[in-house]
């Protein structure tokens, strides 16, 4: 057995890095780490470039019109609080699934517990998908948003978001689109699905850093400013910059996230998000049908993979999550990731909101021989219990 | 509000709980870790851990909680998995079977570490 860590929490964040995202982000920032946009110096014009020009490459990534609605945010959460705090409005309503991450249900539950606005959360059936007419069913005349996970984070289950949205742009209503768990394996196209807004992180399977994510803004959809502060332009006004992108971002931007982020787009570009999808794919069904004779091993809507993204969850009967992982970890290094995974309706719905789940997510840098050790060790686990 | 009605409801607010345990007053969590590593000694975890259902203690199992002990006291902190294994030498599924519980709520809550609070 070798040394090596299995790492199969790619859902938590994608590990390793790809060594040319690694070298570009050196590269880069060794080069052109000075501050932004903010003089007239050669390379703070050339860093401003590389920002301009990773807004473009984002916009054209999501499908979204315009490069200035591209808006840099430290992760996905930190882009969901711009959505809630600069949108939504006293009396308000939203709808969204239970099948969220706390980066939707906490806000949700923070505005809702100062008495701002009320919600609903759609459920999802048996196989962990949303109905889109479950979402309409919930529909108010106040309803201000509709928030939706494009994968979950949970079950890997891709909700249908171009129905979703094709019923929300019927009746007028913005879709948010969380792609935290999607955006880099599965195309995302805001202007299909009429969403207004797309929050993405950009450590997961766009393969750049931690601390680096964004929001993609339709110009149909008014966020207001929720912070405030330097932007590098119209200095002499008190008032906070009021266009985009500079609205929503306030401080010396992320520059070296930025480098990774434009790194990552590229490394996918040269692979193809489908060709990506079909790896990562066909290693969770190896994992899926290698677990089939481990009668102790319980799968959660795992069933069918159609419209899965790499992510299965799992119970091992007998073994609480926790140990199970601790077990994996010390005695087969293999890295998963185990509990609620911050989703804990989600984890409700599966009847696992006591105990939590343990979560195997095979990445782009995973083997068939990886799957075969993981399905190894749990059928080890499993044969002792 | 008495005083000691007011320790018991700020105690409730913090999620403890005070018990009895060898004739002293201890406070656990609301999944019964130790709220202090310093409460722990071993009259008090023989009595925790025959109410866990152990019937024997072996001297296996006092070997794993004085590692933790011993490790938690001298680092700060619980020991990685890896170097768990290594400590105590043995497999953390073999760990996993000696006590009731398990390794999180088993072992480690008896050895009196303070509750990890993961992702729960």
């Amino acid at each position: 057995m070798t040394n090596r860590v299995i790492y199969l929490d790619n859902a938590a964040t994608s590990y390793p890095k790809p060594p040319e995202v690694l070298d570009e982000m050196f590269r880069g920032y060794r080069d052109l780490g000075v501050s932004p946009g903010r003089g007239s110096y050669d390379l703070a014009v050339q860093a401003g470039d590389v920002v301009e020009g990773t807004r473009q490459k984002l916009a054209r990534f999501f499908g979204a019109p315009d490069p200035n609605r591209v808006i840099f945010a430290a992760n996905a959460t930190d882009a969901l609080n711009l959505v809630f705090n600069g949108l939504l409005r006293p009396g308000d309503h939203v709808v969204s699934t239970e099948l969220e991450h706390n980066s939707v249900l906490r806000p949700l539950h923070h505005f809702r517990e100062r008495g701002w606005i009320e919600y609903d959360l759609a459920s999802c059936d048996g196989r962990g998908f949303v109905d889109p007419d479950e979402i309409v069913k919930h529909l108010r005349p106040n309803t201000r948003a509709v928030v939706v996970t494009h994968a979950s984070n949970v079950l890997g289950t891709i909700q249908p978001v171009q129905q979703i949205g094709a019923r929300c742009a019927e009746r007028g209503v913005p879709l948010i689109v969380d792609a935290s768990q999607s955006a880099g394996i599965i195309p995302v196209d805001m202007t299909a699905w009429h969403a207004s807004a797309v929050a993405f992180t950009g450590h997961k399977a766009l393969f750049g850093p931690t601390g680096i994510g964004g929001l993609v803004i339709h110009p149909d959809l008014d966020i207001r400013a929720s912070r405030f502060g330097g932007t590098g332009i119209d200095s002499r006004e008190l008032e906070h910059t009021p266009t985009f992108p500079h609205r929503l971002e306030a401080g010396t931007i992320n520059v070296m996230g930025i480098l990774g982020l434009s790194a990552g787009l590229d490394y996918i570009a040269q692979r193809s998000v489908h060709a990506i999808h079909s790896h990562e794919m066909a290693l969770v069904t190896r994992l899926r049908d290698g677990l089939a004779g481990c009668a102790h091993v319980e799968l959660y809507c795992a069933a069918s993979l159609a419209d899965h993204v790499a992510v299965i969850t799992l119970n091992v009967q007998g073994i609480h999550p926790e140990d199970a992982g601790a077990i994996l970890d010390a005695d087969f290094q293999i890295a998963v990731r185990v509990g609620l995974h911050c989703a804990p309706l989600a984890h409700r719905h599966l009847g696992t909101l006591r105990r939590g789940a343990i979560r195997f997510s095979p990445g782009l840098f995973n083997t068939p021989e990886d799957i075969d050790r993981a399905v190894g060790a749990l059928a080890t686990l499993s044969v002792h219990k | 509000m008495p005083q000691d009605a007011e320790r018991a409801q700020l105690a409730s607010d913090l999620g403890r709980e005070a018990r009895l345990v060898a004739g002293r007053e201890i406070y656990f969590d609301r999944e019964g870790f130790f709220w202090e590593a310093d409460d722990w000694d071993e009259e008090i975890a023989i009595v925790l851990l025959r109410e866990s259902g152990l019937a024997e203690l072996t001297e296996t199992h006092w070997k794993v909680l004085r590692y933790f002990r011993e490790y938690y006291f001298y680092h700060g902190r619980a020991p990685l998995n890896r170097q768990l294994k290594e400590g105590i030498g043995l497999s953390l599924q073999v760990l996993e079977s000696l006590f009731p519980g398990g390794i999180r709520k088993g072992a480690r809550r008896l050895a009196g570490l303070p509750n990890p609070k993961s992702c729960f």
